[in-house]
C-alpha cells in the first residue's frame, strides 16, 4: 500500500456520493448488484487467489447466508435483518465443515469436489421442502422502498471485506496463504500447518459469502435454491468476476464485479434500449469471450497485468517502473 | 491500477448517464416482462407475438383515448433475480404506469413484489402458484386462474366419468410443478383417491424410467403429469415403453398442449388427456379470429398462452382508457372495476378464498386424438367425443 | 423383483451413454491434467451437427457419426493449439488458468449455438426412436442397447490403440510422465492437441448417438460435464475400461437411487459417490482393477 492513498479516498467519497447524485433508482440498483458482486468475488478471491484453493461452490456459502436469513423471517419469526448477523458466521461453520473434507484433495480435484458439495446443497434445498420451501422459495417484503439504506448497507459491506482482506493478507496469515498457493509441501515443511491456514481463510472467505447471502435476501427479497445455490450464476460468475479483474489481487475482483454486472446489464437491455434487441441475447456471450481474452492475453486479470497494459497502452515504456507489483 | 479501477467506474458511470437519457411522447407506455431468452423463451415468444398482434389492433383503432400504447419488453431469461431487476428498470427508469407480462411463477412472484412495493399495478397473465394472488396485494391483479384451478375441468370428469380409485403424481421440481402437485393431491383426497406415487424430479431428465417402473409396479388408474414439453414427450415415450398402463394419462397443462408434444412423443402423445385453460373453438367472442390471425400472421399455431396474453393487453387497453389518470392509483383502481369480454373469456377481478383480485374462468379438459388436440370435457363444449375407455395396445401399435 | 430388474436395466443401458461421456474425458484429464469444464458443450456442438444433418440433408445419426467425430476432432484440436495450450507459457498466479479456459469456451459454445438456433428444444426422431426389446416384461431400448454396444467397442478401440500403436504410446507416456515423455523425443505439444481432438471426438460419439434418445437445447451442456466428471474420479483418471465401469456404476446407483430413495435425489446419489470415491479411493476403481 506505498501507492498513493487519495485513490482509494476519490473511490470512497464517489461511492458515498453516487446516490446522491444519480438519483435514478435503476442505477443504484445497478451498483448495489455490483457492490454484491464485489463482496462475492473479493471473497471467492481470497481463498482462491490468495491461498490458491480454486473453489467451485462458492454458492454453497451464498446460498447458506441467503436462506439464514429467509429462515429467520418465515421459520423463526424475526426480522430477515437478523440473517446480517447470523449468516455468515453459519456460512462460516459450513465453510469449517466443507473444509474439513475437502481441504485433503488438492489442486483440480480440491475444485471438483467443490463442485459436488454444491450441487448437493442445491439438490438438499430443492429436496428438504418442509424447511426451505423447495422451489417456492422465499419471499418477503423488502423494508425500505429507498435503495438508499440497501446501497449503504452494501457499500459498507463491501469496503468492509476488501479492507478485512485487507488486513488479512498483510497479516502472519496473510504471508502464510501464499506460501500455501506458491508450494504447499515446501510451506508444510517449513512449519506451516496448511490445513488450518486453508481453514482460516475459507472461514473468512465464506463468511463475508454469507453476509452477502443474507443481504441478497433482504434486497431481493426473493430466494429459490436454483437462484442461490446456482453453479453457473454464482460459484461460476465469482470465479470468472476474479479472473477477469485479476486473482491474487486486491482491487481485482470488485473491478471484475463491476465489469461483470455493467457489461451483462448493458447488452441485457440492448444498450439501454437504444440497440436493436438482438444485442440482448449477446449478454453471456460478450463475457464469455471477455474471459477467453483476459485469460489468453492477459493472465493475471486486468488489475494484475495493469502494467502491461499500460506498457502497451503508453509509448513510453520505460516510465513503467512497476510501481505497484502483485497483492498490493 | 487504482487509476485503472477509477477510470473504469467513471466510463460506466458516463455510460449509464448517458443510457438515461428521457424522451418525451404522447404514448402511454406499459412495461411487459417475458422470458425472452433461456429455456422458456418458446412460450415468451408465443406470448410477445400475441401482445404485438393485441397492440397493433387497438394502435390503429385509436389507442387509448387518442395516445398511443407502447408496450416495452423486458426480457427476465427465466430467473427471478433478472426478472426483478427487469421490473426494477421499467418502474423506476422508463416510468411505465403499469406491468404486464410474468410468464414462470418463480419470476412472476419476484416481479409482483416489486410491483406491490413500488405501487405499480402489475397484471399477471400466466405465473399461476396460487401465492401470488395470495399475499392480499391490491396492486397485483391476475387474469388466468391459479394452477390449483387447472384441474377443475378434470375434477368433474373424474367424478363423472373415469372415478379411479389410485393415482400417480409425477411433477417436475419447479415452483410451478410443485405447487401444481400439491393441489392435486388435495383434489385426490378430496374424492377419495389414494395417491401412491408422489415424486419429483429434476427437469431435463434423459432417463425417467426409474420413476416409470415404480409408477407401474403400483399400477394406478390415473397418472397426472405437471410437466415442460420435453419432459412431458419423454415421460409418455417411456411410460410407452415400459408399457404402463393406467386407466388414463392426464397433463396438467404446461407442456402438454404444445405441437411440440405430439411431434416429440410420437404416438405415444395419443389419447393423452390434458388440462387446459382455453382453445380456440370455445365460445368466447374472437377466440377462433384471435387463433386464425395469429396462424396466418405468424404461420405457427398458438394455444392458450397466447391467448392470455392476447387478452391481457385488450384488459391493458380497456383499463387505460377507463382511467382517470395515469396515476398508479387511478390504473389500480380501473383494474379492480374491470368486467369486460376477451377472447380468453370473461374477466372480473374478486376475491374468493384466500385469494385477492383474481379473475376467476372455467377450465377444460382436451385430448390427443388421432394427432389433434380436441376439446372433450366439458361435454357440451367438446369439439370431439372423448375417447375411454382406452386401449393402450391399440393405440401404441 | 420386475422392479429391481427393469431399474438395473435401466441403469445399465444409461451407463452406456454415461460411458462414452465420460471416456473423452478420462482421456482428456488423464493426458493432460486439465479439467475439461467445457466437455458438454462439446457434446452439445456434435448435437447441433448431428440435428442440423437429420434435418437438412435427412441423414440418419448413426451415419452422422461419420461426419460429427472427425469434426468434432478438428474442433477440439484447434481449442487446444489456440486457446489452451498457449497459456502453458504463460506465467500466472493460478494453475488452473487452462480450467478456466474451458469455462470460458463453455460459455462461448452454448452461446454461439443460442444465437444460431435460439433456445427452442429441437429434436430428432427417427422411426426407430421408441422402439424397445422385450425380455418377459423387462424392456431394452433399442438406440439405448446401440449406443452401449458402440461405447463397448470405442472402449475397446480406444484401448487397444493406446497400447498398440506408436500414436497411443506417446499419448500414454505423456500421460504418465510429462517430462520423461519428452526427454525420449514426444512432442508434447502435439500430443496434447492430439488428445484434446480424440476426447472431443469421443464425446462427440456420445452426442450423436443421445440426440434419438433426448432432445437439444443450448444449455444441455453443464449436467453433463458433471456426469463425466462423476466417471472420469469413479473409473481413474485415464483409465478407459474405467470409464465404462464407471459409467455403468454411475448409471446403475442413479437409477436405484431414483426408485428406492427419490427421484428428485437422483443427480445427488452421483454426487456424493463421486465425494466418497474422490476422499476414500482416490484414483477411482482403477486403483482396484489395475487397468
Amino acid at each position: 500500500m506505498k501507492a498513493p492513498r487519495w485513490h482509494i479516498v476519490v473511490i470512497v467519497a464517489a461511492a458515498l456520493a453516487f446516490p446522491l447524485i444519480v438519483r435514478s433508482d435503476y442505477y443504484v440498483h445497478m451498483f448495489i448488484l455490483a457492490l454484491l458482486w464485489v463482496v462475492i468475488g473479493s471473497s471467492w478471491n481470497l481463498l482462491a487467489g490468495y491461498t490458491g484453493q480454486v473453489s467451485f461452490g462458492h454458492a454453497i456459502f451464498f446460498g447458506i447466508g441467503a436462506y439464514t436469513a429467509g429462515l429467520c423471517a418465515t421459520k423463526l419469526g424475526i426480522s430477515a435483518w437478523w440473517g446480517m448477523l447470523l449468516g455468515g458466521p453459519i456460512a462460516s461453520l459450513i465453510g469449517l465443515v466443507i473444509g474439513w473434507i475437502c481441504f485433503r484433495l488438492r489442486g483440480p480435484y480440491f475444485a471438483l469436489a467443490t463442485i459436488a458439495v454444491g450441487e448437493i446443497f442445491r439438490l438438499a434445498a430443492v429436496v428438504w421442502r418442509s424447511l426451505t420451501g423447495g422451489m417456492q422459495g422465499i419471499l418477503l417484503m423488502q423494508s425500505f422502498r429507498s435503495k438508499l439504506p440497501y446501497y449503504y448497507l452494501a457499500l459498507a459491506i463491501a469496503f468492509g471485506c476488501i479492507y478485512a482482506i485487507h488486513r488479512v493478507m498483510r497479516s502472519k496469515w496473510g504471508y502464510y496463504f501464499i506460501a500455501i498457493r506458491e508450494d504447499q509441501d515446501a510451506a508444510e515443511s517449513m512449519g506451516v500447518n496448511a490445513f488450518r491456514y486453508k481453514s482460516l481463510s475459507l472461514v473468512v472467505s465464506s463468511f463475508f459469502t454469507g453476509l452477502a447471502g443474507a443481504f441478497y435476501m433482504n434486497y431481493m427479497a426473493f430466494i429459490d435454491p436454483e437462484v442461490v445455490f446456482s453453479l453457473h450464476h454464482i460459484s461460476i460468475m465469482a470465479i470468472l468476476v476474479g479472473i477477469i479483474g485479476g486473482v491474487g489481487t486486491l482491487w481485482g475482483p470488485p473491478l471484475g464485479a463491476f465489469i461483470m454486472v455493467f457489461l451483462q446489464e448493458t447488452f441485457r437491455s440492448s444498450f439501454f434500449g437504444l440497440g436493436p434487441r438482438w444485442v440482448s441475447e449477446l449478454h453471456v456471450l460478450v463475457f464469455g469471450l471477455l474471459v477467453i481474452f483476459v485469460i489468453l492475453y492477459m493472465a493475471n486479470g486486468i488489475v494484475g497485468d495493469w502494467d502491461k497494459i499500460r506498457r502497451l497502452g503508453s509509448s513510453k515504456a520505460g516510465a513503467a517502473s512497476a510501481s505497484a507489483g502483485k497483492g498490493s | 491500477m487504482r487509476r485503472a479501477l477509477a477510470a473504469l467506474l467513471c466510463l460506466s458511470l458516463l455510460c449509464t448517464l448517458g443510457g438515461g437519457l428521457a424522451w418525451a411522447q404522447e404514448t402511454l407506455r406499459v412495461g411487459i416482462i417475458l422470458p425472452l431468452t433461456g429455456a422458456k423463451a418458446k412460450f415468451g415468444e408465443i406470448e410477445k407475438l400475441s401482445f404485438d398482434l393485441a397492440l397493433k389492433e387497438i394502435n390503429d383503432a385509436g389507442g387509448i383515448n387518442g395516445k398511443k400504447l407502447e408496450f416495452l419488453y423486458e426480457d427476465d431469461t427465466g430467473r427471478p433475480e433478472v426478472a426483478r431487476s427487469a421490473a426494477e428498470k421499467l418502474i423506476t427508469k422508463d416510468k411505465v404506469v403499469m406491468l404486464g407480462g410474468g410468464y414462470g411463477s418463480s419470476e412472476t412472484f419476484a416481479i409482483a413484489g416489486v410491483a406491490q412495493q413500488s405501487r405499480i399495478p402489475f397484471l399477471v397473465n400466466t405465473g399461476s402458484d396460487d401465492k401470488i394472488t395470495e399475499q392480499g396485494w391490491e396492486y397485483v391483479f391476475r387474469l388466468n386462474p391459479p394452477v390449483s384451478e387447472y384441474p377443475k375441468a378434470l375434477e368433474s370428469f373424474l367424478t363423472e366419468v373415469v372415478k379411479p380409485k389410485t393415482a400417480a403424481i409425477l411433477y417436475e421440481n419447479t415452483n410451478f410443478g410443485s405447487s401444481g402437485s400439491q393441489e392435486f393431491k388435495e383434489i385426490c383426497k378430496r374424492l377419495g383417491i389414494e395417491v401412491v406415487v408422489d415424486e419429483g424430479y429434476e427437469h431435463g431428465g434423459v432417463d425417467f424410467k426409474p420413476i416409470l417402473v415404480k409408477v407401474k409396479d403400483k399400477n394406478p388408474d390415473l397418472v397426472y403429469m405437471i410437466s415442460y414439453v420435453m419432459d412431458a414427450s419423454l415421460l409418455m415415450r417411456q411410460s410407452m415403453e415400459l408399457r404402463i398402463k393406467p386407466k388414463l394419462f392426464v397433463g396438467g397443462a404446461a407442456g402438454f398442449t404444445l405441437p411440440e408434444f405430439p411431434q416429440n412423443a410420437g404416438k405415444a402423445s395419443e389419447k393423452v388427456f390434458s388440462a387446459t385453460l382455453w382453445y380456440q373453438t370455445l365460445k368466447y367472442p374472437g377466440a377462433m379470429d384471435y387463433y386464425n390471425k395469429f396462424v396466418s400472421t405468424f404461420n405457427k399455431d398458438t394455444e392458450y398462452h397466447g391467448a392470455e396474453a392476447y387478452a391481457a393487453a385488450y384488459v391493458i387497453a380497456d383499463v387505460l382508457k377507463r382511467a382517470k389518470s395515469t396515476g398508479a392509483d387511478d390504473i389500480r383502481k380501473a383494474l379492480s372495476e374491470t368486467d369486460m369480454m376477451t377472447v380468453f373469456g370473461p374477466v372480473k377481478f374478486i376475491a374468493y378464498d384466500k385469494k385477492t383480485n383474481q379473475n376467476r374462468l372455467p377450465t377444460y379438459l382436451v385430448q390427443w386424438i388421432d394427432g389433434r388436440l380436441e376439446l372433450v370435457w366439458p361435454k357440451e363444449l367438446a369439439t370431439k367425443p372423448y375417447v375411454y375407455p382406452i386401449d393402450w395396445e391399440a393405440v401404441w401399435k | 423383483m420386475a422392479v429391481f430388474i427393469q431399474t438395473v436395466v435401466a441403469g445399465i443401458l444409461m451407463g452406456g451413454i454415461y460411458a462414452l461421456v465420460g471416456i473423452g474425458m478420462t482421456l482428456i484429464m488423464g493426458v493432460m491434467k486439465i479439467i475439461n469444464l467445457a466437455h458438454g458443450q462439446l457434446m452439445m456442438v456434435a448435437m447441433y451437427i448431428t440435428y442440423v444433418l437429420y434435418e437438412y440433408l435427412h441423414l440418419d445419426p448413426y451415419v452422422a457419426l461419420l461426419v460429427t467425430m472427425p469434426a468434432l476432432f478438428v474442433l477440439g484440436s484447434l481449442l487446444q493449439r489456440y486457446l489452451l495450450n498457449p497459456l502453458i507459457k504463460v506465467e500466472s498466479i493460478l494453475p488452473e488458468n487452462q480450467v478456466l479456459m474451458t469455462v470460458g469456451i463453455g460459455m462461448v459454445l452454448t452461446e454461439l449455438a443460442r444465437l444460431i438456433f435460439h433456445s427452442d428444444y429441437k429434436s430428432v426422431r427417427p422411426p426407430y426412436t421408441s422402439m424397445s426389446l422385450y425380455a418377459g416384461s423387462i424392456a431394452f431400448n433399442l438406440p439405448m442397447v446401440i449406443a452401449f454396444g458402440i461405447a463397448v467397442l470405442l472402449t475397446i478401440g480406444l484401448f487397444i490403440f493406446l497400447l498398440k500403436t506408436d500414436v497411443g504410446k506417446s499419448v500414454r507416456a505423456t500421460a504418465q510422465n510429462k517430462e520423461a515423455a519428452l526427454l525420449l523425443g514426444v512432442n508434447a505439444e502435439r500430443i496434447t492437441v492430439f488428445t484434446y481432438g480424440l476426447g472431443a471426438a469421443l464425446v462427440a460419439a456420445a452426442g450423436t448417438l443421445l440426440l434419438p434418445i433426448y432432445y437439444l437445447f443450448p444449455d444441455l451442456g453443464g449436467a453433463f460435464t458433471l456426469k463425466a466428471f462423476v466417471i472420469t474420479i469413479l473409473g481413474g483418471l485415464g483409465s478407459t475400461v474405467g470409464a465404462i465401469v464407471g459409467g455403468v456404476v454411475l448409471g446403475v446407483s442413479e437409477s436405484l437411487g431414483a426408485t428406492y430413495i427419490s427421484m428428485a435425489l437422483k443427480d445427488a446419489v452421483g454426487m456424493v459417490i463421486f465425494l466418497l470415491v474422490l476422499i476414500f479411493l482416490p484414483g477411482g476403481l482403477k486403483r482396484l482393477t489395475k487397468i
